[in-house]
């Protein structure tokens, strides 16, 4: 009799996956301790603060998958995950990187990039951007004007907790709502940030800005 | 303002139309108020001395009788006005009102319905039940977020109703298109109240990446009111659930006093807006049609510069006139590209012979070399198709795609045919006909090779080219009655700025301000209609233009007296895979004709193709089958590589990642696909939840290496994006050597015996190996039905003939062998990924130095690729500007499509339903 064996030995695939679900809780901690770090049973009733949930991990040792508690849990954030672009600010001296010299408007597929660039009194340009608009209901996401961008100045930002209930007025970010400060880039990109090339393209602009200030203050090169 | 309603002793009301308690909703206060007459009440505190405060400090009194709110007030009411007791105030110590409202007046009405608020806004936005109802990217990004790793159930939210009656939210993932919309506001207003609408993804708040097609919405809050906006292209199932968060906070904020839905004659419907000469909105189809009249559109037109036409390439290239740039300096001569249709191709040598074995059987002129292509002749076109598909000693069976360029003196059509019993010997056809819109004609060869069908459909459609002998030549993509054949050179579309990006507006001095799209257009939106067009009170959003035309060979049902009925399934249907449809002749129980209806994710891919620099469209090409975006990436890469020669040949490091990119989005398609398709036979989203496990991690992979789960853009042109980061590849190898075969043995061993799938599918939808090919299919449903042709064998690409594997056919061709030889196909892959990590080298990863200026010499090329799907081509023809001149998608899910029918007919509906799931269609990819 070879009918219904299919569909029991299919059954029984799901029973494993039931009874192994349950035994590993047991096993990993009496019920009381959330899979992947998770939060204990008390968590149930106060909710982590911001900025301090729980990341979650599941690699291939993972024995299938388990649901990652979001708000209150997170998945770990990869370094080059993408959301929208943001325009790094050095702390140092509150320059803006950004030096307006359209590459990243020039590559962006939709063409959600519009800059203003600055300009002196005397009419000659200044290579800092006036303004700086991204409209986000029209950017992919693509990350092609960080890629591109040779200043290190346009990065994308990791957030991706954005909802919310107006677009006219605030989905199109300009250049106040972009900047963000180097030490934020840092923290988020730590893998870029001590990477050899923009280790030696920070150094070069110090060195750039350094040459400036020694000539404004006068001193003989 | 009636003078009933204006008390004259009231000081406060008197004059001021705009006072608030004018504007109350009258229901709450009649019965107290009718009984009672006018009546002097200390009530609520805050009413009063806010009263106070608008009184310019003087104690208000205000003996205006309650009367009963005339209906056009009622209606102000609508409006979101904070409700405001009509029970007045008398003088008052203030301090004897305190006292008062501490010890006598427990409550007020705000306050008891606020009681009543919190556990009737918890109760809604605790089981806030979506309408299961995706269009594009987004709705797969929407599943996962309903799948067991991010678990929307958390929030109560799980269940995906099927019928928008059942629905209380709607989700609208993905572009919103204009064939689309008629039935998102016609499903809107199906919904019951209340309802709210959450636009996920940049494309269904605002447009998105497509905002510039002719084809889409500029955010679906065009039409219908939303809620809640998630940004992000697609969001992260978390970003989902954020927005989801986002939405339940604002139900929290709601109260039931304000609440629109409890209110008389309170009318939240959208009109369904009609489908025209473009999409109509019904409310401003007055202000359309004077600014039509007024030639808005083509007065500004005018001013804009447009696409350039080039001539078509002939048999020896003369230099092209040296065209004019718009700055004034002669354009160099374009560096050309080697001529051959494919990388992998018949030759020089035997494209000679057979043009010369052509001349000599059907006579001479029938066949001429133009670059690497034979230039036939309309009129002898079949004959020469059918010479080549029986007689000749190569039989070219294979369609392999077809598509047409708009060129200065003609528009070319041409077809890629190859061999399945001599793969790799691809030639190209070319027939050149009438440039005129309107004029061009040729004959069809829908019954030379089946597979032209839908395809000649599509050239008909998008440059209006006819084909003489087609059965069914109407619009495939596009609607009947719209008034442009897009893809037409010579068509701008409503936001068109510039023939090719960067559009100055961008970067040029003095510009730079944000200007959205919607200003540039003189109607204010993305509508475009020709000035001559009168027919106005026509428009309805009842019409239907994509699916009214009755099915092919069909009689009138009421003339026929017979039992056979229509059905239509689709677009918006759960077990569609998208926004597909399927006009469904029956008889009884049995299919006797079945006609595909689509176009309604028709997001102008190519039309913005040919706008994009090179580089641009990679982003853009993992929009089209968004399950598989590294192999989309792969493939066209190739084709442009292709065109670039040696200059762009990926380093060995490079080679490696494409292959283990491209196996591991082929395992990760095959699991989604085998999960939905047994979830379209009724096995209810278990299997489906263990298939998408295994594809989560896959994801995870890819958003480590790419940034983004699904959009990867990862290719570059000669080689990738970035290295792989540290620790990525001990990790892959990892899931690759332990983890993948397991979970494919279980996925086996859980589904390939059961007796009820076996019923299910076994002899189902059976599509014989000649009907195969001549349908043009590609890829497992192709091979299901024996034929063995796999593009990594045919025409090998990137380093595929370094790796040992197998290309699994099927025998029967049925559904069973369609399911099974996904599982193969998945073994195949997890083979080759396991040769792939072992052997992977290290060194650079990127040809050349990395520059956004990409240098294209002119040529024609094809790239392709064996996508999870099938065969993924990209036809280019550049003309050595930074942007494409013509580019076309040859998409297997559409193609595959054309043997819908053929698989259908005598079976039901419950067949077709998992008929449609064993194509595995992905409809970014369908529609582009």
């Amino acid at each position: 009799m070879t009918i219904g064996r299919g569909v029991i030995r299919g059954h029984a695939v799901t029973l494993r996956r039931f009874l192994v679900t349950f035994a590993r809780d047991f096993r990993d901690g009496l019920a009381l301790r959330r899979r992947g770090g998770g939060g204990l049973l008390v968590d149930l009733f106060r909710g982590p603060a911001r900025g301090e949930e729980r990341v979650v991990v599941q690699d291939a040792t993972t024995e299938g998958l388990f649901t990652v508690e979001y708000p209150d849990e997170r998945l770990p954030v990869y370094e080059r995950f993408r959301v929208l672009p943001v325009l790094v600010y050095d702390d140092e001296d509150g320059n803006v990187r950004c030096t307006s010299c359209n590459i990243c408007a020039k590559v962006c597929p939709p063409q959600c990039i519009w800059m203003v660039q600055a300009k002196s009194p005397k009419g000659t340009v200044v290579p800092l951007p006036e303004d700086f608009f991204i409209d986000m209901d029209v950017c992919m996401n693509c990350g092609l004007c960080a890629e591109y961008c040779p200043f290190d100045a346009i990065k994308m930002d990791q957030n991706f907790e954005l909802a919310n209930s107006e677009r006219h007025q605030t989905h199109v970010f300009g250049l106040q709502d972009l900047l963000v400060s180097s030490a934020y880039y840092a923290q988020t990109h730590p893998e870029a940030w001590s990477g050899p090339e923009e280790v030696a393209e920070r150094a070069k602009v110090a060195k750039k800005k350094d040459r400036r200030l020694q000539k404004a203050l006068g001193v003989e090169a | 303002m009636t003078s009933r309603n204006a008390a004259p002793d009231a000081p406060a009301a008197g004059g001021r139309a705009g006072h608030p308690w004018r504007k109350r909703p009258a229901r709450f206060s009649m019965s107290v108020m009718d009984a009672a007459g006018p009546v002097f009440r200390v009530e609520s505190p805050a009413a009063p001395l806010r009263r106070g405060r608008d009184a310019i400090g003087r104690p208000v009194r205000i003996a205006a009788p309650i009367v009963r709110t005339p209906p056009s007030i009622r209606r102000l009411a609508m409006t979101n006005q904070p409700p405001v007791r009509p029970e007045w105030t008398t003088t008052i110590d203030p301090i004897l009102q305190k006292e008062l409202e501490r010890y006598v007046l427990v409550t007020n009405w705000e306050k008891l319905l606020g009681m009543v608020d919190v556990v009737y806004n918890w109760g809604r936005r605790s089981s806030l039940w979506p309408l299961g109802f995706g269009l594009a990217c987004c709705a797969i990004e929407m599943i996962c977020t309903a799948s067991s790793r991010f678990d929307i159930a958390r929030f109560g939210a799980e269940v995906f109703r099927g019928s928008p009656r059942q629905a209380d939210l709607m989700i609208v993932s993905g572009t919103v298109t204009k064939t689309m919309m008629p039935l998102i506001a016609r499903l809107y207003d199906q919904m019951p109240e209340p309802k709210y609408v959450m636009a996920m993804g940049a494309c269904a708040s605002g447009g998105g990446p497509f905002k510039e097609g002719y084809n889409v919405v500029s955010g679906v809050d065009k039409h219908l009111p939303v809620d809640v906006y998630v940004p992000g292209c697609p969001p992260t199932p978390q970003a989902l659930l954020n927005g989801l968060i986002a939405l339940q906070r604002k139900i929290d904020g709601e109260t039931i006093v304000q609440a629109p839905w409890y209110r008389g004659g309170v009318e939240r419907d959208v009109p369904i807006p009609a489908l025209g000469p473009d999409l109509v909105d019904l409310r401003t189809v007055e202000l359309a049609a004077e600014r039509t009249a007024q030639g808005l559109i083509e007065k500004r037109e005018a001013g804009l510069e447009k696409p350039r036409l080039i001539p078509a390439p002939t048999a020896d290239p003369v230099d092209p006139p040296p065209a004019e740039a718009p700055s004034g300096k002669p354009v160099k001569k374009p560096k050309q590209a080697v001529a051959r249709p494919s990388a992998v191709w018949l030759g020089d040598a035997g494209l000679a012979e057979l043009a010369d074995r052509l001349n000599a059987e059907l006579g001479a002129g029938t066949a001429a070399i133009v670059q690497a292509g034979l230039l036939i002749p309309a009129e002898k076109l079949v004959d020469a198709a059918r010479f080549l598909r029986d007689r000749n000693p190569i039989r070219y069976d294979y369609l392999a795609s077809l598509q047409s360029v708009h060129y200065q003196d003609c528009i070319e059509v041409n077809y890629h045919l190859d061999s399945t019993s001599r793969p790799g010997s691809l030639i190209l056809l070319r027939v050149r006909v009438a440039e005129a819109e309107g004029e061009g004609e040729l004959p069809s060869l829908y019954h030379v090779y089946r597979g032209a069908d839908l395809q000649e459909r599509e050239v008909y459609d998008m440059m209006g080219v006819r084909f003489v002998g087609h059965p069914e030549l109407k619009r495939i993509l596009m609607w009947e009655g719209f008034a442009y054949h897009p893809l037409r050179k010579d068509y701008l579309e409503p936001y068109y700025e510039a023939p090719t990006k960067v559009f100055a507006s961008r970067v040029d001095e003095g510009f730079g301000r944000h200007v959205r799209a919607e200003e540039l257009n003189p109607h204010g939106t993305n509508l475009k209609i020709p000035q001559g067009f009168k027919d106005w009170a026509s428009l309805s959003g009842s019409n239907d233009p994509k699916g009214e035309a009755p099915l092919p060979g069909g009689v009138q049902v009421e003339e026929l007296e017979s039992d056979q009925f229509q059905v239509s399934m689709g677009p918006q249907h759960p077990s569609t895979h998208g926004v597909f449809r399927m006009n469904v002749r029956l008889d009884g129980e049995t299919i006797v004709g079945l006609k595909p209806v689509m176009g309604y994710m028709h997001r102008n891919h190519e039309k913005i193709g040919e706008r994009n620099t090179f580089l641009m469209n990679f982003p853009f090409t993992d929009r089209l089958d968004y399950l598989t975006s590294m192999g989309n990436n792969f493939g066209y890469a190739l084709a442009i590589e292709q065109l670039m020669g040696d200059e762009a040949k990926p380093p060995e490091r490079a080679e490696y990642i494409r292959v283990i990119m491209a196996e591991l989005t082929r395992v990760a398609s095959h699991m989604w696909s085998v999960g939905f398709l047994l979830n379209d036979l009724g096995a209810f989203f278990t299997p489906a939840l263990y298939a998408i496990e295994e594809r989560e991690l896959i994801l995870d992979l890819f958003e480590w290496a790419s940034g983004s789960r699904m959009m990867c853009n990862y290719f570059r042109f000669g080689g990738v994006a970035a290295d792989l980061p540290p620790g990525w590849l001990d990790r892959c190898r990892a899931i690759v050597e332990d983890r993948l075969d397991r979970k494919i043995d279980e996925l086996d061993r859980y589904l390939s015996g059961n007796e009820i799938l076996l019923d299910r599918t076994k002899g189902v939808g059976v599509l014989s190996a000649e009907d195969a090919v001549g349908y043009s299919t590609g890829g497992p449903v192709l091979r299901a039905s024996g034929v063995a042709y796999d593009v990594r064998r045919a025409a090998p690409y990137g380093i595929y003939d370094r790796f040992e594997f197998a290309v699994p056919t099927g025998r029967a061709g049925d559904l069973y062998d369609r399911y099974y030889i996904r599982i193969l196909e998945m073994r195949e892959s997890v083979r080759i990924l396991k040769q792939a990590v072992r052997k992977i080298p290290e060194g650079p990863v990127l040809a050349g130095k990395k520059s956004y200026q990409i240098k294209v010499p002119a040529g024609e090329a094809y790239g392709r690729v064996e996508n999870p799907k099938g065969e993924l081509g990209f036809y280019v023809v550049a003309d050595g500007s930074a942007a494409a001149y013509r580019y076309h998608v040859r998409s297997p899910s559409f193609i595959n499509l054309t043997a819908l029918e053929r698989m259908c007919l005598g079976r039901t509906i419950a067949d077709v339903v998992g008929i449609l799931g064993s194509l595995d269609i992905v409809l970014g990819e369908v529609d582009r």
